[in-house]
C-alpha cells in the first residue's frame, strides 16, 4: 500500500506541476478565456481564478512531491478534480464545443479529456482514503 | 549552366512553398501589417459562430481592426454534422470574388435558423446583393477554384490543430495563442489583446 500511494503521489504530483508550468508560461488572460468558456462564473471571478489556480496547482504538485500533510493535501487534490470533472462533465453534456484549459490553451475538451481526469479523480480518492487509513492504523 | 537553371527552379519552388495561404479577396479584415493577426476559423450553420460573430468579432473589428491594430483573417471551417455549411461557404467564397463577402457573411449569421432548416440559401442572399452580383455568385458555385478554396482552409485548420469552431488564433511577435470554442469574453479577450499590444 505504501507503494501504491508513493506512485500515486508522485503522478499526481508530476501533473499538477506540468499543468501549473504550462498555465504559467502562457498569458494568464489565455488561460482567462479557457475558463471563461465554460460559461460558469462572472467576470470578476474568471479573472480571479485564472490568476490563482496556477499557482495553487503549483503549491499542491509539490507538497504531494513533499508528502508533507498529505492526508489534507491529498483530500484538496480530491476535492480539485472533483471539481473539475464536475465542470467538464457539465460541458461536456451541453455540447460546448470548447478549450478544456487544462493544460494551457489549445487542447479541446473531449471525451478523452473526460477519461483522464476521471482516472486522475479516481487516483486522488484512493490516494486520500488510504492517506487517512494508514493514520489511523499508525495511531 | 544547366544546373544554376536547374537550382534556380528549385529555390523558386521552394519559396512557393513558403509563401502564406492564398487568401480569396475579403477574407482578410484591415492592414495586414498590423501588429496582431487573429486567423477565425468559422462555420456558418454553427450558433456559437454566430454568436461570436455578433458579439465579439463586430466590437473587435470597430476598436481593433479599424485602428490597424488587428489584421483579422476568415477561414471557412465548415463542420460534418452541418448539412449546408459548406454550400453556405461556397456562397461567401463566391461572394469574395464581387467583393461581398462580409455582406455575405454578415447575412448568412443573421438569417443562420432560416436557412439552416431548408437549405434555402440564395434566397436569403437576394437581400445584400444586386441581381447581376448574385447571378455572377450562383455561377461561381461550381467553380472549382471556389471548392478548392475551401478544402485549402479546412486543411490550413487541420494543420493548425483546428477541430473546433469557432477557433481563433491570435499571432503575435512570432507566437501563437489559440482561443478555442464557444464565445470568447469580449471583455476579457480586450484585455488579453491589450496586454500582448503594451509587451
Amino acid at each position: 500500500m505504501r507503494r501504491l500511494r508513493l506512485a500515486l503521489r508522485l503522478v499526481l504530483a508530476a501533473v499538477f506541476i506540468y499543468a501549473a508550468y504550462t498555465k504559467l508560461r502562457q498569458p494568464w488572460l489565455l488561460f482567462a478565456l479557457s475558463i471563461d468558456s465554460y460559461q460558469l462564473l462572472p467576470q470578476w471571478a474568471v479573472l480571479t481564478v485564472a490568476r490563482t489556480l496556477p499557482w495553487l496547482e503549483l503549491l499542491l504538485g509539490l507538497l504531494l512531491v513533499s508528502g508533507f500533510g498529505l492526508r489534507y493535501v491529498a483530500l484538496v487534490t480530491s476535492a480539485q478534480l472533483v471539481i473539475f470533472l464536475a465542470v467538464m462533465l457539465r460541458a461536456y453534456a451541453r455540447g460546448l464545443g470548447i478549450d478544456c484549459g487544462c493544460f494551457g490553451a489549445g487542447e479541446a475538451l473531449t471525451y478523452k479529456t473526460l477519461i483522464r481526469d476521471g482516472l486522475l479523480t479516481a487516483g486522488a480518492i484512493v490516494l486520500t482514503v488510504s492517506a487517512f487509513q494508514s493514520q489511523r492504523s499508525s495511531s | 549552366m544547366k544546373n544554376i537553371l536547374a537550382s534556380l527552379l528549385l529555390a523558386a519552388i521552394s519559396m512557393a512553398a513558403v509563401v502564406p495561404e492564398a487568401m480569396a479577396p475579403g477574407k482578410g479584415v484591415g492592414v495586414a501589417s498590423a501588429p496582431l493577426k487573429i486567423d477565425v476559423f468559422s462555420d456558418f450553420q454553427c450558433p456559437s459562430c454566430k454568436a461570436s460573430y455578433e458579439e465579439t468579432l463586430r466590437p473587435l473589428k470597430n476598436e481593433y481592426v479599424a485602428k490597424g491594430k488587428v489584421y483579422l483573417v476568415h477561414h471557412d471551417f465548415p463542420l460534418q454534422q452541418h448539412a449546408y455549411a459548406r454550400q453556405a461557404a461556397a456562397y461567401a467564397n463566391a461572394a469574395a470574388r464581387v467583393n461581398k463577402y462580409e455582406e455575405v457573411s454578415r447575412e448568412l449569421f443573421r438569417q443562420q435558423g432560416v436557412w439552416s432548416a431548408n437549405g434555402q440559401i440564395d434566397s436569403i442572399l437576394a437581400g445584400v446583393l444586386k441581381p447581376d452580383e448574385l447571378k455572377k455568385v450562383r455561377s461561381l458555385l461550381t467553380d472549382p477554384k471556389i471548392l478548392a478554396d475551401i478544402e485549402q482552409d479546412i486543411a490550413l485548420g487541420k494543420k493548425r490543430n483546428v477541430s473546433q469552431t469557432p477557433t481563433m488564433i491570435v499571432s503575435y511577435k512570432g507566437r501563437e495563442y489559440p482561443v478555442v470554442g464557444n464565445v470568447p469574453d469580449y471583455g476579457i479577450l480586450r484585455k488579453f489583446l491589450d496586454d500582448l499590444l503594451s509587451k
